[in-house]
């Protein structure tokens, strides 16, 4: 029974942790780039080159890379640290912070979800924000009255997806952790993985999907279910 | 627009449209090519008339030439059967599946710790029921201890080893100098080994691990050290949370904590990888380390000027001696293999058990260990181990009745993963030693369990 295996309840415990972190951190991020991003400054396209391009380095490359930025005693993260005056943690090494380690990690991929929420504000009319302005609206309310609102299908969007891609995560936990240490990465699918491949046990492992696709179904019907509330196609 | 300017860009549009056709043409030429010219079909039977034995393995690169090698010779050695061996990566579930299938290999070489899980499930033949009762009594007492276990399941035989893996201490004279002591006598016990890594670890001003002396791990070796046990073999049962096997984790927490694991694991992180050349015992990182027989021949390749030294693990006060914990390669028979007679006269073969000198030479082609000591002590691997002197701390240690493997239960890979989760929750102080290997005994037992329902 799946229930009763201590593992599978700490690998949905971790895959709900990273999404609930990771996905609106994610969002976050993603608009805050786009939204600097769309500014008419001279060189902008490279700019736009530079932060979307780590999204599209391999996830393994991309990983390794990591393991050394993370590295504890020659790595950049701590060595910045270190001229800080803080002596960084142990980052994948420790059951604490090696969660939101990945988490951390997660953010230098938003490349490819800033290029949608910059095509995103490139669809706002421009005559929403000359009428805010005429209304006296701010920068501010400009961002939250206008932009936001507009940008909100975009946002949906990004959060279904990016939250099918957090219940799928599998490929940098399995490079840089194996699920380590005492589990603190095991994450659903290298759970999956591990039952199917390392223990072979298939029929267990088909169960874990069946109950992956119905988590993820379950969710992505909730989220639309929920966009009547907050999503505005601007009809 | 006018119509100049649509004719441009219908032409320039067609150019570019042969430009994409022309690259597709161009990739399946070469496509077609390359079935023609690069392509290499199998290797079809180099004696049509014999025999086929159908052998799967896991080796690639320069591992699956040995391989190659040791099937050629057997097939220059007899006229009745041919081996066609063949490299199968993820062997274990593709073997599996092939077996469920009804088209398994005749033989199969294996390393990862299946026998128990397939045993239990039908799916490997008994080597012993294809022996006459003699033969196998013999087999029997000419096999060293381990490498009979390594075999064993509910009382039959199923996986025939071609080479253990034993791991003895790796340690450095000019660091034992260094700190006063005699490099020509290595500690007899355990408490003496913790003495002589105190004085060996290093520090900065800074309070910072510069080398490490000794730092233990891997509780599967140390555990029959102590004088414990994962297995009773009486009961046929699990006993991880033996008083012994708690005994040796709390030595090992005790040594963890006197050099704060954090600090540790922070100083092995900025190391270099644990593979061959950049094996961190080169570089001074390590006075004294753990480690397999491999490292012998990476030495000699990678470092030929080093000097370093090998012993087998002092016990504590009570313990064994020349104890420790082994794995190792094998070959195992599916259940539904076509060819049986063949397959086992190809493991009869590269193990040796007719013909050790000839054995012998395999072993020394793998740099493994031997499977009985007449294959050790033949001229050959004497000779071998004259060439490696240091290989002879393992060939010892591989001899004796204290060598454990991994207990077998159907769940092997599980329960190994639970050993090595109580080790790091004791290191890391989430758990006492006996608490850590207490949870690792319920939930092995809980998978068990999941095990006879599931059946």
């Amino acid at each position: 029974m799946l229930t009763r295996d201590p593992l599978f309840w700490t690998a949905l415990t971790n895959v709900f942790y990273y999404a609930a972190l990771a996905v609106p951190l994610g969002i976050a991020f993603g608009v805050a780039l786009a939204l600097l991003l769309n500014s008419p400054i001279r060189g902008i396209s490279i700019y736009r080159t530079a932060f979307f391009l780590p999204s599209i380095v391999p996830v393994v490359a991309t990983s390794v890379l990591w393991m050394w930025l993370l590295n504890p005693q020659i790595g950049l993260v701590n060595m910045l640290l270190r001229v800080v005056g803080v002596e960084g943690p142990t980052w994948l090494a420790s059951t604490a912070w090696s969660k939101p380690s990945l988490v951390i990690m997660s953010v230098w991929g938003v490349g490819g979800s800033m290029l949608i929420y910059l095509a995103g504000l490139k669809d706002i009319p421009e005559s929403l924000y000359e009428a805010a302005v005429v209304d006296g609206a701010n920068l501010w309310q400009r961002v939250r009255y206008v932009t936001l609102p507009m940008l909100t299908p975009v946002i949906f969007f990004n959060l279904v997806m990016g939250l099918i891609g957090a219940f799928q995560y599998f490929t940098q936990a399995y490079v840089m952790t194996g699920g380590g240490p005492l589990d603190s990465t095991l994450f659903y699918s290298l759970q999956l993985f591990f039952q199917a491949f390392r223990y072979l046990k298939l029929g267990y492992a088909s169960a874990m999907a069946w109950v992956l696709f119905v988590l993820v179904v379950g969710v992505t019907a909730l989220l639309f279910r929920s966009q009547k509330r907050w999503v505005h196609y601007g009809r | 627009m006018d119509g100049e300017g649509i004719q441009v860009r219908s032409r320039a549009a067609r150019q570019a449209m042969w430009a994409v056709r022309g690259v597709f043409i161009a990739a399946a030429a070469a496509g077609i090519l390359w079935l023609f010219v690069g392509y290499h079909a199998p290797r079809p039977q180099a004696y049509p008339g014999r025999e086929k034995v159908v052998f799967w393995h896991m080796w690639t690169s320069n591992w699956a030439q040995v391989i190659r090698r040791i099937c050629d010779r057997f097939n220059e050695s007899q006229d009745r059967y041919e081996v066609v061996p063949l490299t199968v990566v993820g062997g274990s579930l593709k073997t599996l599946i092939a077996t469920a299938g009804g088209d398994p290999p005749d033989c199969m070489a294996q390393w990862e710790q299946v026998i128990p899980a397939w045993a239990e499930r039908d799916a490997l033949t008994p080597l012993d029921t294809l022996m006459p009762p003699d033969e196998w009594r013999d087999l029997q007492g000419r096999l060293y201890p381990a490498v009979r276990a390594i075999g064993m399941y509910k009382g039959h035989f199923y996986g025939l080893s071609t080479g253990m893996n034993i791991w003895a201490i790796y340690y450095r004279p000019s660091h034992f100098r260094e700190v006063g002591l005699d490099p020509d006598h290595f500690p007899e016990t355990l408490e003496k080994l913790d003495a002589a890594a105190d004085k060996l670890f290093k520090f900065d001003a800074a309070g910072h691990i510069l080398r490490i002396g000794f730092i233990p791990r891997g509780l599967g070796g140390w555990v029959p050290v102590f004088g414990g046990s994962f297995w009773d073999p009486a009961k046929e049962e699990l006993t991880l949370a033996n008083p012994k096997n708690v005994e040796a984790l709390e030595w090992m927490v005790g040594r963890a904590k006197k050099y704060d694991f954090e600090r540790v694991l922070q100083f092995e992180a900025g190391l270099a990888t644990q593979y061959e050349a950049s094996w961190p015992f080169i570089s001074g990182a390590y006075s004294m380390v753990l480690d397999g027989q491999w490292r012998v021949e990476q030495l000699a390749r990678y470092a030929p000027e080093l000097d370093y030294r090998t012993a087998p693990i002092p016990p504590p006060a009570g313990g064994r001696m020349l104890a420790g914990w082994s794995n190792g390669n094998f070959l195992v028979m599916p259940a539904g293999a076509k060819n049986k007679a063949g397959a086992w006269a190809f493991m009869r073969f590269w193990s040796g058990l007719d013909h050790p000198e000839r054995a012998a030479e395999f072993y020394t082609w793998g740099g493994w260990l031997p499977i009985t000591a007449s294959i050790a002590d033949t001229p050959r691997y004497q000779q071998y181990c004259d060439k490696y002197p240091e290989f002879r701390a393992f060939v010892r240690t591989l001899a004796s009745p204290n060598i454990q493997v991994t207990p077998p239960v159907p769940v092997q890979a599980y329960l190994q993963s639970r050993i090595e989760w109580a080790e790091e929750a004791a290191l890391r102080g989430r758990l006492s030693p006996h608490e850590a290997l207490e949870r690792a005994a319920k939930e092995t037992h809980r998978e068990l369990e999941n095990l006879v329902v599931g059946k």
